[in-house]
């Protein structure tokens, strides 16, 4: 039988993962808004995030707050580039939801193996951001990189919700999620629009993976589990909801989690599935229903 | 073709800034508009007028580029681009589209904003709005409220607005009496012909002819997808009329 007295530490660092794959959901949601794309690359932009970092600092000594800098920058500008080269040619065929899902997740498959290519298959890690030992809060241990991990996306979702409700480009994007005829004929450029919500949700994705490397490892294979728990963190928040994705998230990170204490490691996945399948039975417009 | 496309200009009292030669349109595989002639002058109000299916909003959709058309829409004498309406919006045509267009969950300051995207200019961004709320007054007391939770009429009056903060050289409009009460519909059609006034070229699709007839300069009508009379309306005096042309 599980051992309970654990249960607030263990909700502690299931915060810290709902929050990497709340990240990764409002990347889904941001591509989705400005295009009704689901994109399955997501998880790639994860493992290339920690993996670039990885590579500039381990191997070739670049601080880690530039190396972080730098893959962000890499991974938006990939963002940019699959959206170019994969999604526009079938967007402008008016291809179906069904065909992008395919083209996306290939995208992803192709980008891994690449991956898998340059630095081999071995697991890197990264050193903590900030490495002293961890905060006592009533028997629980807060670690430093967790502090990072909340501190972190809790600013950028601070961030991406001015941008969007303050800044001419980020309402001129929403404007595209609502009506994209209608943001045409304000003369909305609709296409740049679109490789900019690429761009910024690769960025999104890139620093979930740098900000969860530390805690666990990056290899040329965890994008797809992290794809998969962003989406479900996406469907449970309401998809096309960005702070839907977040609350799904956390709520996704909490119940692994506890999986994890009740029925052990191995189960964590079918717990996180077993929450897909429930609000898809129950509530399929999620916690705050679907944006359309 | 485009001798007669000159001698129809000089019959009208204005150049063009707009003119369409065989403008054809379709939907899937419906054609929708068959080979369309037509001209705007500068500052002209002219209205299109047909029954339901017509094609007058095929009409205006065409020359935004939204359909897919052939045939070749000039304005200020360049062609425009047939399959790019954000090109053709920053050329300063603006459409009110049927059912208005409006990004109903934003707020009605957010909807006159997206309506100046191309504008950089902060000063004339800012009388454009001004000028935007004193000819509707009543946005001025809704700025913060959500567009899609106000009365039909009040959204029109925004899609317009939102349309004129873009500062338009050619309005296409496309009923925006409908589903209105007669009184706002009224309103609105004189903040129309005061803004043509001014010099505006506006295109005005109605299903409600004595309305469009009080304002417009010029005539079209439209049946089937071709233009089957152009009139002067000081022609059409009686309802009788403008029916004898929708079936001659």
């Amino acid at each position: 039988m599980a051992d309970w007295s654990y249960i607030p530490q263990v909700l502690v660092s299931g915060l810290g993962i709902g929050c990497v794959y709340g990240l990764i959901g409002i990347g889904f949601c941001v591509i989705y808004n400005a295009s009704g794309i689901v994109n399955f690359a997501q998880g790639a932009f994860v493992m290339l995030g920690g993996m670039i970092t990885h590579m500039l600092f381990a191997r070739n000594g670049v601080p880690l707050p530039l190396a972080a800098v730098i893959a962000i920058a890499a991974v938006a500008l990939l963002g940019v580039a699959i959206e170019r080269v994969v999604v526009r040619p079938l967007w402008n065929r008016k291809a179906t939801m069904f065909v992008m899902i395919l083209a996306t997740l290939a995208a992803q498959i192709v980008i891994e193996r690449l991956t898998l290519i340059a630095v081999g298959d071995q697991p890197k890690t990264l050193p903590v951001f900030t490495d002293r030992p961890p905060l006592m809060i009533g028997g629980v241990a807060i670690g430093f990189q967790l502090i990072w991990i909340v501190g972190g996306s809790i600013a950028i979702v601070g961030l991406l919700a001015a941008f969007f409700s303050l800044t001419k480009t980020g309402k001129a994007m929403r404007a595209c999620s609502i009506n994209r005829e209608a943001a045409a004929l304000q003369g909305i450029p609709v296409s740049r629009m679109l490789a900019l919500a690429f761009a910024l949700s690769a960025a999104l994705g890139a620093f979930a993976g740098i900000l969860i490397t530390p805690t666990q490892y990056t290899a040329f294979n965890v994008g797809v589990p992290f794809a998969i728990s962003g989406f479900i963190a996406a469907i449970v928040g309401g998809f096309g909801r960005p702070f839907g994705a977040f609350l799904g998230g956390l709520l996704l990170g909490l119940l692994q989690a506890l999986a994890i204490v009740g029925f052990g490691a191995g189960l964590k996945n079918v717990a996180a599935l077993s929450v897909l399948l429930l609000f898809l039975f129950i509530r399929p417009s999620g916690i705050l229903g679907a944006a359309k | 073709m485009s001798l007669a496309v000159a001698a129809k200009t000089d019959a009208s009292t204005a150049p063009a800034i707009l003119a369409a030669t065989g403008l054809s349109a379709r939907y899937g595989h419906i054609h929708a508009l068959h080979g369309v002639d037509l001209q705007i002058g500068e500052g002209e109000l002219v209205a299109v007028l047909g029954p339901n299916g017509a094609g007058k909003s095929t009409l205006l959709r065409a020359i935004m580029g939204l359909s897919a058309n052939d045939g070749e829409v000039r304005f200020r004498g360049e062609a425009l681009p047939r399959r790019d309406p954000v090109a053709v919006a920053s050329r300063g045509i603006v459409l009110v589209p049927e059912g208005r267009g409006l990004f109903s969950p934003m707020s009605v300051s957010d909807n006159l904003e997206l309506g100046a995207y191309r504008l950089g200019d902060k000063a004339e961004f800012k009388r454009r709005r001004e000028r935007v709320l004193a000819l509707f007054p009543r946005l001025k007391e809704r700025l913060g409220q959500v567009a899609g939770s106000m009365s039909g009429g009040e959204q029109q009056m925004l899609a317009i607005g939102r349309a004129l903060m873009a500062g338009p050289k050619l309005l296409l409009l496309d009923e925006p009496s409908l589903g209105l009460a007669p009184r706002v519909t009224e309103e609105i059609l004189e903040t129309l012909g005061l803004l043509n006034r001014e010099g505006l070229a506006i295109v005005l699709v109605e299903q409600k002819a004595p309305l469009a007839l009080e304002l417009a300069n010029r005539v079209y009508l439209l049946s089937l997808g071709r233009i089957v009379a152009e009139l002067d309306p000081r022609d059409i005096t009686s309802h009788d009329d403008l029916a004898r042309h929708y079936f001659a």
